[in-house]
């Protein structure tokens, strides 16, 4: 049983959310870009038709957010841009103090969530930034899981009057969302019910989720799957409405083990005295030396489809 | 202007009597930072450089400071709270229970432009203001005092090349050249001079002054508002760490210590030989 639509998305996710903000920038001349000299596709017309807009500040993450915090209190709508290590741990305390102590309006958008970067190593790998943004009070966090909420990613943003961190894949995605549907007020949603299972993952890892659902309900294992496309805040009352109804919680990222949505679920169960038990597949806590693509790299830390079946069937 | 010179070295000793009962009463503060930034603040406030209204803390027309150096907040709060920014009354809780004056400078204290206290965020948000204020074409100016300890910031150079390649001309830095940091002199930990050419490499017009002499000050702030560089402005204040009281003058121990006892005996009666009561001044509008 789905509530999802299944077909490839015509667009990149990063294109999607790049063009509906270049759109909201040409309305709104109060909105700033700044980027650590990381390029997409969709921002060199952003580049070329308002060039007032957008500052290439070099690679100075630490700076590009002061800078970005002093815009802000100076009145404008700043967005920043770079890959996810740089532009959340690299400038954490500047996130912390210029963003986050200020509750300035400014957008971190980090591109490449997980091992999206998979070949160029661990510098480039982003498996610890759920664990130490979500610890920011002031904070919210978005995971859009296809091109449709990249795009509302982009309106939400906007409109937010604090910072706010979306973490955007890359490349062309099924869609998960109807075009239409253009709130994601939610947080959270079931693209999937079922009886013996929830899983719950957030971002890319949300299809990997859906197809290991597939598979297991053809072993008639009735699984269901939550799209958690805002960590943060949590809508702490849906999720536990939804899985209030689950025997047993998997959760399925594409972070480390530690501190990411596996870490936020059991959070929740343990501070709202539910006794679910909780299965966290995620990434190990080791980082990975090998070369190799992003399918490589899931299967090193076990997160390739038959690993992950492999290892709930073990469990059930 | 003589006249007027006098009654602002007053105001500066009156300031610093104040950081001293402030941090004496709260039993904690940096008081050797707070000293040597006093000359350069009460030329900034009470010399007429800095544009400012206390009874609207956000009028869009006033000047940006922001103190870097956030440690040295002892001092701006005692300024702003003879301005009337906030009640005199908050000085004397400074620091304790329920009080809004932190250890370091927070917004939510009125007059207070940016969090700060971690070294090195000062000078990229007032670039960012700067910047704000050119894309705008407003006329405000932003002045972000750092420390010299705070220029072994890699974050501080980020800025300083971002605001020298932007032409920032309507942002002045000061660092406050105390010559030490927490633990040692500047010289001997890293010695960070020629800080001078450092500043100029980085695409800023560079003046050099003696940070005590408020003639000097007011001299180098005399085109503040209408800059004939197109560079921005970084003023090297030559300061003495705990400048006032002679015994933690230029002294490793003075970082944040807290005289108790003779000692602030010692420091009351140096600097209130000075003068009796809050000097009046009249404010030079520019």
């Amino acid at each position: 049983m789905k509530n999802f639509v299944e077909k490839i998305s015509e667009i990149d996710i990063r294109d999607a959310f790049f063009d509906e903000l270049y759109m909201i920038a040409k309305n709104d001349p109060q909105v700033i870009f700044l980027t650590a000299d990381m390029g997409a596709f969709s921002l060199v017309r952003f580049r070329n038709d308002l060039r007032c807009q957008y500052i290439n500040v070099g690679v100075a993450e630490q700076n590009m957010v002061s800078i970005a915090a002093g815009l802000a209190l100076g009145g404008k709508i700043v967005f920043i841009y770079t890959i996810i290590p740089f532009a959340t741990m690299r400038c954490y305390e500047q996130i912390k103090i210029d963003l986050c102590c200020m509750n300035l309006p400014v957008t971190i958008v980090g591109v490449g969530p997980g091992l999206t970067y998979g070949s160029d190593g661990p510098t480039h790998h982003a498996t610890q930034d759920i664990a130490i943004m979500r610890t920011l009070p002031e904070i919210t966090i978005l995971n859009p899981s296809d091109s449709v909420m990249a795009q509302a990613s982009a309106r939400i943003a906007y409109r937010n009057p604090s910072p706010i961190y979306v973490r955007i894949d890359k490349g062309k995605l099924p869609l998960i969302y109807n075009e239409t549907r253009n709130d994601f007020l939610e947080g959270l949603s079931e693209l999937r019910y079922g009886s013996d299972l929830t899983i719950i993952s957030t971002g890319t890892m949300t299809h990997e989720a859906l197809r290991v659902a597939k598979e297991l309900d053809n072993r008639s294992i009735s699984t269901a799957v939550v799209d958690l496309y805002r960590i943060k805040p949590l809508n702490i009352e849906k999720l536990l409405s939804i899985i209030g109804k689950s025997k047993r919680l998997i959760t399925l990222e594409e972070h480390s083990v530690t501190g990411g949505i596996g870490s936020l679920i059991a959070e929740v169960l343990n501070d709202h005295q539910r006794s679910i038990p909780l299965k966290r597949i995620a990434i190990s806590d080791q980082h990975c030396f090998e070369s190799g693509n992003r399918e490589d790299l899931r299967a090193f830390y076990g997160l390739d489809r038959s690993s992950i079946i492999k290892n709930i069937l073990e469990w059930i | 202007m003589q006249e007027n010179l006098s009654k602002l070295k007053n105001k500066a000793q009156w300031i610093r009597s104040q950081v001293l009962e402030m941090i004496a009463s709260a039993g904690k503060g940096h008081i050797g930072g707070a000293f040597s930034c006093v000359d350069i603040l009460v030329t900034l406030y009470y010399g007429g450089v800095l544009r400012f209204n206390s009874s609207d803390k956000d009028w869009d027309k006033r000047d940006r400071f922001i103190l870097s150096k956030g440690h040295a907040a002892a001092t701006l709060y005692a300024i702003l709270a003879d301005f009337g920014f906030f009640s005199t009354c908050e000085l004397h809780n400074y620091q304790k229970k329920g009080c809004m004056l932190g250890g370091h400078p927070s917004r939510k204290t009125p007059g207070i432009e940016a969090d700060t206290g971690s070294l090195g965020h000062g000078l990229g948000i007032g670039a960012g203001l700067a910047l704000s204020a050119k894309i705008d074409k407003k006329d405000f100016m932003t002045v972000v005092l750092l420390g010299d300890g705070e220029c072994y910031e890699g974050s501080v150079w980020e800025a300083a090349m971002f605001a020298g390649h932007h032409k920032l001309n309507n942002l002045v830095g000061i660092v406050d050249k105390n010559g030490l940091c927490v633990n040692d002199f500047i010289k001997d930990c890293l010695d960070i001079d020629p800080l001078d050419k450092k500043w100029k490499a980085f695409g800023w017009h560079v003046v050099s002054v003696n940070g005590h002499s408020i003639g000097e000050l007011l001299s180098v702030f005399s085109d503040f508002r209408s800059p004939k560089s197109n560079k921005p402005l970084m003023i090297i204040a030559n300061t003495i760490k705990g400048k006032g009281v002679s015994f933690m003058q230029n002294q490793i121990d003075w970082h944040h210590s807290v005289p108790k006892g003779e000692e602030l005996e010692i420091a009351r009666r140096e600097l209130k030989c000075v003068f009796k009561g809050n000097p009046k001044i009249k404010l030079l509008r520019k």
